[in-house]
């Protein structure tokens, strides 16, 4: 009887705990409806990206020197170098260039292991097309000045978290002038 | 006690001064409270969904609808003219009429329970005296309307949410009849109008919630798991079931689900709000505070004012009721099938039996403060 007994008491007690758990839980949510949104009205505002942001690549031409370790440094050998060798000079000449970003997956490596630092990164990141063939960037292509957020007018152009005053959490409405948190 | 505005006995009464019997003049009424109910749970469910909606983006720290009409009020408007025009896809393997029955089944009871919900004291469509009565057996019918919708939609996630479905409603409908007993119970009748006037005496002291407290929270648990909200809305858990039922619904019939979840959610806070929350009686009585202004309580600005006020106290304790279900939806996980049902049977039914037999204990003992 009292083994009975004790069973319904801690029956009872796990009851008042998972009803005190459910009321915790819906405090924590009902506190969340007064906070401001966190979410970026993407058409109208953006985030801007990090300074390492890898986003499309940038090409000069003129710097390119032919020597393909693009090529072999990336994971599926995907630039394309059209160059032919000119006996006069004896120098490679290059024709054409172009990588495909519809495959490319921005790791970086072209950017990095580029002698002559002809290859660079972007902050560009919207590459969307209508057709996948519009993605193989050519030289021309590749060779365009890259847009950024801040220079749109359309465009609110947002801080990232680390990128934002010490102890402020969200972007809008920074006063001018205001500087990242200094890392330790 | 005054017996408010009759509208009924108004119209009925002009039109027999036109020299009209008082029976046609009685089926002339009769259109104007049906089409405002329609109308009435239609635009419920719109500002339902656009709650919904607003409040779970604020709970997720998100904006939610914004563009469509301001703050996004006619995104529900939008939802569903899509849903009109989308096309009625009918799998090639299904049972076509019971394919489409189902739906109608699961719709028609909801709207129909409409019918015993008060908003004042002859604000009601019809005022029988087995209202409670009505509205849980129309209740079971819906699980019908749901086994044939899975069953006759030749899926597996169907007919499994199907079965879903009909467990539950089928394990929570004992429970919510048990507590809506100990209500009975204490007010003497199965009337709507019944049960509101017997909490109307001494404002928010003597609504129902006071002597009915675990009455109330099984009322309510059970009520959520009717209408299939989470925590107990397993029978479309879309991670493992696509969508229930609902898989193989498209359009039109899509639309009815979704009109039937939402109008069954409004009519459970609703019922809430009459059995446990006062129905449309304010905190403070408004006899009280007309005889405290000194004015009449018959006059007739007191009447419309009572009126405007009754309406407005059970829609805003029902939407209340509403927003607490929204806000659990974000903060309880889904329960599983084998833990629902224990829920249900080895839990709330014990509860349920014991509350009822206390409240006729007690009604026996206090039959003053219990009703004897």
């Amino acid at each position: 009887m009292l083994k009975f007994l004790k069973q319904v008491v801690d029956y009872g007690k796990e009851t008042a705990q998972a009803a005190k758990y459910i009321g915790q839980g819906l405090a924590v949510t009902f506190d969340h409806m007064q906070r401001r949104p966190i979410t970026v009205q993407y058409p109208y505002e953006k985030l801007i990206p990090s300074e390492r942001f890898r986003g499309r690549i940038h090409f000069e031409f003129d710097k390119c020197i032919s020597c393909e370790v693009c090529v072999r440094v990336c994971p599926i050998n995907l630039p394309v170098v059209d160059y032919e060798y000119d006996k006069a000079t004896k120098k490679k000449k290059l024709n054409s260039y172009s990588i495909d970003f519809g495959v490319c997956i921005f790791c970086g490596n072209c950017v990095e292991y580029c002698p002559t630092n002809c290859l660079s990164m972007t902050e560009e990141y919207e590459l969307a097309t209508f057709e996948r063939h519009e993605l193989n960037f050519d030289n021309v292509a590749l060779g365009r000045l890259p847009t950024k957020v801040t220079d749109d007018p359309m465009v609110t152009a947002l801080r990232t978290l680390a990128y934002l005053p010490k102890d402020v959490m969200e972007p809008h409405d920074l006063p001018a002038g205001s500087q990242r948190a200094k890392s330790n | 006690m005054n017996s408010g505005i009759d509208l009924q006995g108004t119209f009925i009464q002009s039109l027999s001064d036109f020299g009209i019997s008082a029976e046609l003049a009685k089926v002339f009424w009769m259109p104007f409270p049906m089409l405002l109910m329609i109308i009435g749970a239609t635009v419920g469910v719109l500002v339902n969904v656009w709650l919904e909606r607003k409040i779970s983006a604020a709970a997720q720290q998100r904006i939610g609808p914004e563009y469509a009409g301001p703050l996004g009020v006619l995104q529900p408007v939008a939802d569903g003219l899509k849903l009109v025009f989308k096309e009625d896809i009918q799998p090639a393997k299904s049972d076509p009429i019971l394919f489409t029955m189902g739906p109608v089944l699961v719709v028609m009871p909801v709207f129909l329970s409409y019918l015993i919900v008060p908003f004042g004291q002859n604000l009601v469509i019809t005022n029988i005296n087995t209202g409670v009565f009505l509205w849980i057996a129309l209740s079971s019918i819906v699980p019908i309307g749901l086994l044939m919708a899975g069953y006759s939609s030749n899926n597996k996630y169907s007919l499994l949410g199907g079965l879903r479905a009909a467990a539950q409603s089928i394990s929570y409908e004992i429970p919510l009849a048990l507590s809506v007993l100990a209500i009975v119970m204490m007010s003497n009748s199965l009337n709507t109008i019944d049960i509101v006037n017997q909490q109307a005496d001494y404002g928010i002291l003597s609504w129902n919630i006071w002597r009915q407290p675990v009455g109330f929270v099984i009322f309510w648990i059970a009520a959520l798991a009717e209408c299939e909200r989470l925590p107990f809305d397993l029978p479309e858990a879309e991670e493992e079931l696509v969508a229930g039922y609902q898989t193989e619904y498209s359009g039109m019939k899509f639309a009815l689900f979704f009109v039937g979840s939402y109008v069954n959610l409004v009519l459970s806070a609703l019922l809430v709000a009459i059995l446990y929350l006062g129905g449309w009686s304010s905190p403070i009585p408004i006899d009280m505070l007309s005889n405290l202004l000194g004015v009449d309580p018959s006059t007739s600005w007191v009447q419309v004012v009572d009126a405007s006020l009754g309406i407005s106290m059970t829609l805003l304790k029902a939407y209340f009721l509403v927003f607490i279900a929204i806000l659990t939806r974000w903060t309880v996980p889904r329960v599983r099938i084998d833990q629902l049902l224990n829920l249900g049977w080895k839990f709330l039914l014990p509860i349920s039996l014991a509350n009822l037999l206390i409240t006729a204990a007690l009604k026996l003992a206090f039959p003053t403060a219990f009703g004897g």
